[in-house]
């Protein structure tokens, strides 16, 4: 690449980086205000304990249920605000971080992933499973080692 | 109110820790795209992947689905890549995909960053070598089960 070639590329990097940042910002604040509330509220025991059968599988705790339906449907950047005000373990953390990325945004990537012209639904699928089963997986791993 | 301002205090602080990783990425991102295909010359023959299929598997890997969306998208459909090709790209992306950006911002709440690459990039091979050698594809349609 020439020299003078480098300012647009940077220019337009920087542009971009701030245009990513805007729309996680636009996501990320009120997401995490409503978390707080609902924190307030009480309703996290309740829904802790409705899920907590499913997500003792994974070895997460109920409540990061949210975080993982936050990343499934909308995007990481909804999972990481809901997640972050629930204090979780490292290890809870690193299980949760694996679940949504192997499987996050899925309205948005499954509609990136036909347009290749692939079987997408076949692809969402086995990114959800295979996302639930690495959690499983990690989870007993992480159990081995400590 | 407290719970809102101490709520916003707190988000804004999470969300300019992401920008400084954010920043940096995107501006890398641009230089890549500018580098263009010579950037990789390994081979992923066993897994089923051709050289031309890994212009949209590293765009995927490095980048992502969401962002990597059109250099993707473009590349499969204006190449010499098959049916059961861009199957297999796909699926490995689906695993193992924006690994700076995913596992960054991870790392940036608390976890370990290693961990969650190591895992995915075996998972992903595993499963793509695994469909490579299978039988899904000898069917006369391909791409489906």
């Amino acid at each position: 690449m020439k020299s003078d070639n480098y300012l647009p590329v940077l220019r337009k990097g920087f542009v971009n980086g701030i245009a990513v940042t805007f729309t996680m910002v636009k996501v990320i604040v009120p997401f995490y205000i409503v978390i707080e509330f609902i924190k307030k509220t009480g309703l996290i025991p309740v829904i802790s304990d409705f899920f907590k059968p499913f997500m003792q599988l994974i070895g997460l705790p109920g409540e990061a249920a949210l975080g993982l339906m936050a990343g499934y449907f909308i995007n990481l950047y909804a999972a990481i605000a809901v997640i972050t005000p629930l204090d979780l373990s490292a290890k809870d953390i690193t299980i949760a971080a694996l679940v949504l990325g192997i499987s996050h945004s899925l309205p948005l990537e499954t509609a990136v992933t036909k347009q290749t012209g692939v079987n997408a639904w076949v692809l969402m699928f086995a990114r959800v499973f295979f996302s639930l089963l690495s959690g499983v997986m990690l989870n007993i791993i992480w159990k081995l080692f400590s | 109110m407290e719970t809102v301002l101490v709520a916003l205090k707190d988000s804004l602080i999470l969300s300019v820790k992401l920008f400084l990783i954010i920043l940096p990425l995107s501006i890398f991102h641009e230089f890549l795209k500018g580098r263009g295909s010579g950037l990789s010359k390994k081979h992923f023959a066993f897994l089923g992947i051709s050289r031309s299929g890994l212009v949209p598997l590293v765009t995927g890997i490095i980048i992502g689905l969401t962002y990597g969306a059109g250099v993707i998208i473009h590349s499969i459909r204006t190449s010499d890549i098959g049916k059961k090709e861009a199957f297999l790209i796909l699926l490995f992306l689906s695993i193992c995909h924006a690994m700076i950006e995913d596992t960054l911002i991870f790392v940036v709440i608390g976890a370990n960053g290693f961990i969650l690459i190591a895992f995915r990039f075996v998972l992903a091979i595993i499963l793509t070598y695994a469909i490579h050698r299978s039988r899904i594809f000898r069917t006369p349609e391909g791409g489906k089960e």
